[in-house]
């Protein structure tokens, strides 16, 4: 907790008030308590729910009672908390999250979603289960249809619908294929271990950023624009500092000058806008107050004097000759491409495209869409910022990298700044880089308190998304399918500032060809500034933009060859050892088993019902190229495990296959270990949570630690029992000794005493940076993909039916199946979003015109395939734990070109833009019968 | 948001003096599902909100009399559907109730709320104005009813004078052989506003009228003047002429959900598609 309450007045000192609006008093029911309390007439029951009683289970994302993250039941019916006034639950019974569990003892419901693997983040699943149980206690036996209809007010980002739909069957007394598996001490690894901190998850009492209550904390509102681009003229923030309970007003004139500008890349965002607004939502001011409602209310009345200038927010209008200039010269000093809004030229290739003699040349542009990640967490920063030293609360991908970015930015040292990263509800690569927490502890060292800041949806949509693409590619192959050629030229729209986007643009494009043997390849790429929210890192980290336009050209060469999509693939899919990228570390799978392994699942060879399109594509990613993971391990006089790592557990699991890795090498319970996660002033440092790497990297890490207190067991044996070294060993968890053997887990709780302490491993795993190296190393493994659709096309309507949607990945080893399923329908319901619904769209004038959860479409429990199904090939020949492979990110690779080729099946139009909304592909179907 | 006050009227005659009384200074709250959206995102400030909940005469109630059924201002969508759907009545309007936002939504979201809200893309008001539904409307002058396509002027615009306050939406219930369809095409299945979305009503002497969503700025109704579409047999040609000709009145317009000439087709599809349910469940002599 922060210290102090410092200055509770601060600059402005118009503080004391807490409360907006005048209070009426209310009777109500909660969780079977009355409760009488004054609330404001605006305040929303989940505001009343969470900020004055302190039940934080429903949570709030979306605001507009379209993704149900705040369900409770109201007299026994779910409803949206964010869309009732507090005040209209005079005389009503609410029930919320922490209501439905009798302390430890879970729902039916709640166990089931456990049980199940319906629970990735969490950040859904108060909400969730709300609604699951709504329908459970109605109707028992629901079917599959009753069950989509009733969690489609619910989304999930993370993609859990396939898990939940398992979890309401097993709640009904079905059973269920799927489900969690009790563990067995010390081979816990390859089984569906349950998730660490699923039951917290599942109660609501998982404490995210938004549910933080740091004493003294004021509350932070952004002010941004409704506009591109403007020049800022004067702020005028009388009015706002008027209000009863504002503390201060920033602009970028109360910053230090010149306002000071950062990034993991390019030094390039400023804290706060200086001048300009460079894209929509680019905030030019900020207020901070006692409750976050005087802040957004003030907020709307700093005044802000502002010309609109043009902005370039596509390809086209940012490459024209004379478009204004997304970043003046000055911030590019030295770089040759100043006078352009090209940030780089990429060039990578090998053999001789113009000289390859190919039979069938295939050119086409294809367009892949800005979109957003759309974490049902919204993001939040939380900072104390001393003079002398700093804590950051943030639910941050890379806490390390965070620490080092702000103490380079306020001038402390590191062991200053502490940042606490509670579990992130959804990264996705969103969270991976510092956004706001600059100006937040700007804010809190002026006014000497704690300072919170909670993004509404919108300001997050404006805050994050995935670069747009527009891909020329020319590729040329022989008469039987031989790939002979690439020839790729790809353009990625990226934002105002660089963020990491450079790298998402390099490293996407490195592997542009995809997991083929390409014997000749050439690939420009492009990264451009536009006038849009700052691009950054995303699931699929640059892949799927190109893999779009590749696949869609092996796709096309197959259609006009006469040669089945499978058997295309087949023939040219590099298998185990075979070189893809010239002078690159060759293809790490037998891939080919994968795409057979998805043809066999889809039933490629069957009978094609009629009407339906069948389509399959393939893509891999570069796992990580570089960094370095510590992890430390305490083994404690009674067996209990600690296990320290940076790592941040946003849903994808870590914490148990972290957990499952050391109960294993311990010969432990799987229930006596501990993590300990998120906190850069108790855990040692790693680089971040991102390419997929933990499993690979942190789990490594974690297995030397082991290994470390291993030979500290063996002195241990030889201290205590008086056996040389030479006749004891380890296999496993077990300490092998002349006589017997035992687990560690049993061993260490007999012996350990005798030292008065405790064992502590430690362990890292380093992949060093090779300079040369267009990625700054080889990529540890690559993830492979192979997906594959059967789909039907309403040739009236462009609607599609997706019937079967198979993904079989290269995984090495299983840790924990279930954790890898639910990765895996994860990154292909997301993949199915921008395939089908996904886009941000721009007005002339440089805004987003679908800000927020009503008109950007994401996928729902009623917008999921028929069928869904994950297939793994598992070899153990990756470089993780037990041959491990990193696997969160396959399945979005290659959804788009497969869903792509199932359409052009079906109806004969081949789709080069995404999303393939309906109306695209009605318009298709036109131009087809016209042409 | 901007801080307002809370009123909670016990009964009609206490609602329509302070609603006279407050005039533009007040918003009325039903179901809330769009106001308070409204409220937050700053399309709409108000210095008092007077919940109609509390009224007496509005609770959830529908009654069926004298062949029409009343609708009270205070029911939702979800007490409408279990309601129609036990009856086996008005299959078009469960059709269009039953797709209004999530369970949550239509758990608070009230029929007479979403005629008053205006939106042109509201689901369940190309229904009622095929139908030929009225309100109810009560003010300090009195009660007075009219029609559904009268109520609404036009986007987010309705007919409502000060101090007056919508009671009941008024259904009359097709009489004879009939049969009525919705339909609506929206970007995913899940959740969805309607890009477009229309309803088909065939009368007991055959006459066929379209109800149209999300097309024009306020609901529009068209007679088949052709009298194809009331011919289940008539051949395809001569259907999409029929509809052609009623396509052309819709004003579509393009925005982010969708351009102007994919909602005037899929006007066409969801005309022929309407229409063919709609002869089916007239057929099948289902009340409608």
């Amino acid at each position: 907790m922060p210290d102090t309450l410092k200055s509770l007045g601060g600059p402005g000192a118009n503080s004391g008030a807490t409360t907006l609006g005048s209070l009426k008093t209310m009777d109500l029911m909660v969780n079977g308590q009355p409760v009488t309390r004054e609330v404001a007439a605006h305040i929303s029951l989940l505001d009343f729910l969470r900020d004055d009683l302190k039940l934080k289970g429903a949570k709030e994302c979306c605001a507009v009672g379209e993704c149900g993250a705040c369900t409770v039941l109201v007299d026994g019916e779910p409803v949206n908390a964010c869309l009732l006034l507090a005040v209209e639950g005079q005389g009503k019974s609410i029930e919320t999250i922490e209501g439905v569990s009798k302390g430890a003892q879970l729902s039916t419901v709640q166990h089931s979603f456990l049980k199940c693997g319906g629970v990735q983040c969490g950040f859904c699943i108060p909400g969730m289960v709300m609604s699951a149980e709504a329908l459970h206690r109605a109707m028992p036996e629901a079917g599959e249809v009753q069950v989509r209809e009733a969690l489609s007010g619910n989304l999930c980002r993370c993609g859990g619908y396939n898990r939940m739909f398992d979890a309401m069957r097993d709640a009904a007394g079905q059973k269920v294929q799927c489900h969690t598996t009790a563990p067995i001490t010390g081979a816990t690894v390859g089984a569906d271990i349950s998730r660490l901190g699923g039951v917290e998850r599942v109660n609501g009492s998982q404490e995210f950023l938004a549910d933080l209550d740091i004493a003294g904390m004021a509350h932070l509102k952004l002010v941004t624009l409704d506009v591109g681009r403007a020049q800022i003229k004067r702020i005028d923030t009388s009015k706002a500092h008027a209000v009863p309970g504002v503390i201060d007003v920033v602009t970028a004139a109360d910053l230090p000058q010149p306002v000071a500008r950062f990034g993991p890349a390019y030094q390039d965002r400023p804290i706060i806008a200086v001048g300009e607004t460079r894209y929509h939502g680019e905030p030019v001011a900020a207020v901070v107050a006692e409750s976050k409602d005087i802040a957004a209310y003030a907020a709307g009345l700093v005044e802000v004097e502002h010309v609109a200038l043009p902005a370039v927010t596509s390809i086209d209008a940012a490459l024209a000759q004379g478009a204004p200039l997304v970043q003046p010269v000055e911030l590019r000093p030295d770089d040759p491409l100043a006078g352009s809004n090209v940030l780089k030229e990429l060039n990578f290739g090998w053999g001789d495209v113009d000289g390859a003699a190919a039979d069938l040349v295939v050119e086409k542009t294809y367009t892949f869409p800005m979109v957003t990640h759309f974490a049902i967490e919204p993001h939040g920063f939380i900072v104390d910022a001393q003079e002398d030293r700093m804590k950051i609360w943030s639910p941050v991908q890379h806490p390390f990298l965070l620490q080092k970015i702000m103490a380079g930015l306020f001038d402390l040292p590191l062991g200053a700044v502490q940042v606490i990263a509670p579990d992130p509800g959804g990264g996705f690569g969103g969270k991976q880089m510092p956004k706001f927490e600059p100006l937040v502890a700007v804010v809190s060292r002026r006014i000497g308190r704690p300072v919170r800041l909670v993004l509404t949806l919108e300001e997050t949509f404006q805050a994050v998304r995935r670069a747009g693409a527009r891909i020329h590619v020319r590729s040329g192959f022989s008469k039987d399918g031989d790939l002979l050629f690439h020839d790729i030229q790809s353009d990625y729209l990226i934002g105002a500032y660089v963020d990491i986007a450079e790298r998402v643009t390099t490293k996407g494009n490195y592997l542009a060809c995809g997991p083929y043997r390409v014997p000749n390849a050439r690939i420009r790429a492009r990264p451009v500034l536009s006038h849009t929210t700052p691009s950054c890192a995303y699931r699929g980290f640059g892949t799927p933009q190109v893999n779009w336009a590749v696949e869609g050209q092996i796709n096309e060469a197959a259609r006009q060859l006469g040669i089945d999509g499978l058997e295309i693939r087949l023939r040219n899919v590099a298998d185990k050892g075979q070189e893809i990228v010239r002078g690159e570390v060759p293809a790490d799978g037998h891939w080919l088993q994968a795409v057979q392994r998805a043809a066999d699942m889809l039933g490629w060879d069957t009978t094609k019902p009629a009407g339906r399109g069948r389509g399959i594509a393939v893509g891999i990613k570069a796992g990580a190229t570089t960094g370095l993971s510590n992890a430390m391990v305490r083994l404690l006089a009674d067996g209990s495990i600690l296990v320290f790592a940076g790592t941040s557990d946003m849903g994808q699991g870590a914490r148990t296959i972290f957990a499952q890795i050391a109960a294993d090498a311990l010969g432990a319970p799987y229930d006596r270990v501990s993590l300990i996660m998120g906190d850069t002033d108790v855990v040692p440092f790693d680089l971040q949570t991102s390419a997929s790497r933990s499993t690979v990297f942190m789990g490594t890490a974690i297995t030397r630690a082991c290994e470390d207190i291993h030979a500290q067991v063996i002195e241990l044996a030889c201290d205590t029992l008086g056996i040389p070294e030479t006749e004891i060993r380890i296999e496993g968890g077990v300490i092998v000794l002349p006589d017997r053997r035992e687990p560690i887990f049993d061993f260490v709780q007999k012996s350990l005493g005798s030292w008065n302490g405790e064992l502590i491993g430690n362990g890292r795993m380093r992949k060093p940076n090779v300079a040369e190296h267009p990625l700054g190393g080889s990529p540890a493994f690559f993830e492979f993909n192979c997906t594959a659709f059967e789909v039907e096309v309403d040739r009236d309507t462009g609607e599609v039916m997706i019937h079967k949607h198979v993904t079989v990945g290269d995984v090495g080893k299983a840790l924990n199946p279930l954790h890898v399923e639910m990765q895996d329908e994860g990154a292909a319901i997301m993949g199915l979003g921008h395939s089908l619904y996904e886009q941000i769209l721009m007005d002339d004038a440089g805004r987003i015109r679908n800000l927020g959860a009503i008109d950007y479409r994401i996928v729902t429990s009623k917008d999921m395939p028929v069928r869904l199904s994950t297939g793994m090939i598992e070899n153990e020949d990756g470089p993780g734990p037990k041959g491990s492979k990193g696997v969160s990110e396959g399945a979005i690779l290659c959804t788009a070109p497969a869903l792509g080729a199932a359409v052009a099946d079906a109806i004969g139009v081949v789709i080069t833009d995404l999303p393939m909304t309906p109306e695209r592909i009605w318009r298709a179907i036109q131009e087809q019968t016209l042409g | 948001m901007k801080p307002f006050d809370f009123i909670m009227p016990g009964s009609l005659s206490e609602a329509y003096t302070v609603w006279e009384e407050l005039g533009p200074a007040a918003r009325l709250l039903a179901g809330g599902t769009d106001l308070t959206v409204a409220l937050r995102h700053g399309h709409l400030a108000t210095d008092v909100v007077i919940d109609l909940k509390g009224i007496a005469e509005l609770k959830p109630d529908i009654e069926d009399d004298a062949g029409w059924l009343r609708v009270s201002a205070g029911t939702t969508m979800t007490t409408l559907c279990r309601y129609l759907s036990e009856r086996a009545l008005l299959p078009a309007l469960q059709e269009a109730a039953r797709v209004v936002g999530s369970i949550q939504i239509r758990n608070r979201a009230t029929l007479a709320g979403n005629v008053c809200n205006a939106s042109p893309a509201a689901d369940t008001v190309p229904v009622l104005a095929a139908l030929g539904a009225e309100v109810e409307i009560c003010g300090p002058e009195g009660t007075r009813r009219t029609l559904i396509t009268a109520f609404i002027e036009g986007n987010r615009q309705i007919d409502l004078q000060r101090g007056e306050i919508v009671t009941a939406v008024l259904i009359p219930k097709p009489q004879g052989r009939h049969g009525c369809a919705f339909d609506r095409i929206t970007r995913r299945r899940g959740v969805d506003l309607a890009t477009a979305n229309l309803c088909c009503n065939i009368d007991d002497k055959g006459a066929v009228l379209f109800g149209l969503g999300a097309v024009s700025p306020r609901p529009l109704v068209l007679t088949d003047e052709s009298g194809v579409m009331g011919d289940p047999k008539a051949n395809h040609e001569d259907r999409a002429k029929a509809i052609q000709v009623m396509a052309a009145k819709a004003r579509p317009i393009s925005d982010v959900r969708a351009s102007a000439d994919y909602r005037s087709a899929m006007l066409c599809i969801m005309a022929d598609r309407a229409c063919k349910t709609a002869h089916a469940r007239r057929a099948g002599g289902m009340d409608a």
